[in-house]
């Protein structure tokens, strides 16, 4: 890949064709991406720029290839995410991406799959599973852990019959905090591990969401029998960037932006464990 | 005396060859940076005329101390070359309210660093690899630069370039570098620019006894800027005591102000601002980030590094083992302003010979 410069910096202008609400915090939004730029592959992630606020780094959670619209599912809990939250369809932003390296879906081919997310960690896992849905036979079985604090932070909730729908495919949902209406699974995502049947030695397992999390999920893997070779984890970091200049979302050596975000976890067990590394 | 001048020869001339160099640099159009007496503390700035050059001042350093005063000879100021070839603060584009995108125009620059010390001439060598052929503006700066460079006969008390290999002589990468030696001038060429330099002076190859002098005062030059730890296998011992508690005492005086690595000539970490303008555009400001501030590892949703040991193990670790996987070479150049300019005296040389007896131990 051509390494990037301060020029790479540069936003082109791209259309919001369409605003999804997701929760009551969460929404989606459809970016139409002039001719000439990559379509992101799973994991990858891009930077959205909204004039005069800043910019941020959002996981790809969808592509319509066709149409070149890429969606990205953004949570307002910033100063440009919530800018985001008064956008509307037909406004103009700016976009640089994709970036990064994605999920390793070429090792798993034949193999089972585990997606484990928690909260707004689902997003960047939405393309594998479209991908796992639409070349079915390449895969192996599919299981979807996903947890939320409570019933009303789970996203895509119109999608779950969709995914239950895939063949040799589960979808296993819990949360932390069950309002009257919850009939499901109450608990952290990692209690979920622990209650399925998984083949360690024929499994490979993609997670995504709170670093608490995700350390208690590999901890579950590993006592599973899991191997870290076949466990990634896709990292979050203040990325200023995207493109491995600007320093800050480094873990131990590694540019996050640059490097990941998806990691294997050999590599960067070294320092995931260190606490505030 | 007529010889031929080559770049493997070692020269003596008068003191008022400096002048000469000068006056022939703004002859070739370049734009002369060097150190000036502002408030009291010698800082970086572009030079008129050889004249305000200050002599007879010394600046003495000690962790968290910076006094100027009546000597005969200093090291640098808190401004380093960073701040010509990557400005603290840059505006890269601009976005109009149409969303075109209008670039800053760059200027050809011809630059010449004047007295620049060895440490810092080194800073330059740790910014090409991480900034050369990346970053347009330096990339820029860098093809057109000339750096004279004068050899360090008295390090202060918080240098540590011998330690690092970077000083007290400078090796390479330099035009011309000068000692001041008995009052005298030791000369060398490093580049064919310098050697046009050298040619327009009145030098004569090193005597025996110049020589000695020049080669026993580096010497002791060298034995003043060591630190009480050798690099060798430091950048794995490092990291293998990652977990050392030495991070939390040393950190317990840090303000988390980011002094160090505002001073640092490597550290290189940017933020970038977005500044509304009145028309409706919008300014996308480059600025200077350090890893001690506490929003560096911020993000809305949490926090990375909310505590100042692990900002503080970052910057350590960042220098002397990060660097080397990341650049092939250490981000510390032993130019001690880290501990000079830090308000409370953290003394990064004493933080690495804690942590080194926690592995050794």
């Amino acid at each position: 890949m051509k390494k990037a410069t301060t020029k790479s910096l540069i936003p082109v202008k791209a259309l919001v064709t369409k605003i999804v609400p997701e929760t009551w915090n969460v929404r989606t939004y459809y970016i139409k991406v002039p001719e000439g730029i990559e379509l992101p592959k799973p994991g990858q992630f891009d930077m959205l720029y909204i004039h005069g606020v800043g910019e941020v780094p959002i996981s790809v959670s969808d592509v319509l290839v066709g149409d070149r619209v890429i969606a990205h599912t953004v949570r307002f809990v910033g100063s440009v995410t919530t800018a985001f939250s008064v956008l509307k369809e037909g406004d103009i932003i700016g976009f640089r991406g994709p970036y990064g390296i994605g999920w390793p879906l070429d090792l798993v081919i034949n193999k089972d799959l585990l997606l484990i997310a928690g909260g707004i960690g689902l997003p960047p896992l939405r393309p594998v599973i479209r991908e796992v849905a639409q070349n079915r036979k390449a895969y192996g079985r599919l299981v979807i852990l996903y947890g939320a604090r409570t019933p009303r932070d789970l996203l895509y909730t119109y999608e779950y019959g969709e995914y239950a729908s895939i063949p040799n495919t589960e979808l296993h949902l819990t949360v932390d905090n069950p309002d009257s209406g919850w009939r499901g699974n109450v608990g952290v995502v990692t209690e979920l591990i622990r209650k399925i049947d998984l083949d360690p030695s024929n499994t490979y397992a993609f997670i995504c969401g709170p670093e608490i999390m995700m350390k208690y999920a590999i901890k579950e893997l590993i006592s599973k029998g899991f191997k870290s070779n076949r466990i990634f984890i896709s990292l979050e970091r203040r990325m200023k960037c995207g493109v491995g200049l600007c320093g800050h979302c480094q873990m131990g050596p590694y540019f996050v932006c640059e490097h990941g975000p998806v990691f294997p976890l050999w590599f960067i067990s070294k320092y995931f464990w260190v606490d505030q590394i | 005396m007529v010889c031929t001048l080559s770049l493997t020869g070692l020269y003596v001339g008068s003191t008022e060859s400096l002048s000469v160099i000068f006056t022939q640099l703004k002859d070739l159009n370049y734009t002369v940076v060097g150190y000036k007496v502002v408030d009291n503390v010698l800082r970086l700035c572009e030079l008129g005329s050889y004249e305000e050059i200050p002599t007879g001042v010394e600046d003495v350093q000690s962790p968290g101390n910076y006094t100027l005063t009546v000597g005969g000879f200093y090291r640098h100021g808190p401004d380093s070359p960073k701040k010509f070839l990557y400005p603290p603060r840059l505006t890269l584009f601009k976005v109009t309210p149409n969303w075109e995108v209008v670039e800053e125009g760059l200027n050809d620059v011809r630059l010449a660093f004047f007295g620049l010390k060895p440490c810092d001439l080194a800073s330059i060598k740790v910014l090409d690899r991480v900034l050369g052929g990346v970053d347009e503006f330096y990339t820029r700066v860098r093809a057109n630069m000339a750096v004279i460079v004068e050899n360090c006969t008295i390090p202060g008390n918080t240098c540590f370039c011998a330690t690092m290999g970077t000083g007290p002589r400078a090796r390479n990468s330099f035009d011309i570098a000068y000692t001041k030696i008995n009052n005298k001038l030791v000369i060398e060429a490093g580049s064919e620019l310098g050697l046009k330099l050298l040619n327009k002076l009145e030098v004569e190859p090193i005597d025996d006894s110049t020589y000695a002098d020049f080669e026993a005062t580096m010497r002791r030059a060298s034995l003043k800027a060591r630190a009480n730890f050798e690099v060798d296998n430091l950048p794995e011992l490092i990291e293998l005591n990652i977990g050392c508690k030495v991070y939390i005492d040393m950190s317990k005086r840090c303000l988390g102000c980011a002094n160090c690595n505002m001073v640092c000539p490597t550290c290189f970490c940017f933020d970038i601002l977005d500044i509304p303008k009145i028309d409706g555009s919008a300014e996308r400001v480059r600025v200077w980030d350090g890893c001690l501030n506490y929003t560096y590892a911020q993000v809305a949703g949490g926090h990375f590094r909310p505590d100042l040991c692990a900002r503080y193990r970052h910057f350590i670790l960042h220098k002397f083992t990060y660097w080397i996987k990341q650049f092939g070479t250490y981000g510390c150049v032993g130019c001690g302003r880290c501990i000079t300019w830090c308000p409370t005296g953290i003394d990064l040389r004493e933080t690495i010979v804690q942590v080194l007896k926690g592995v050794t131990a």
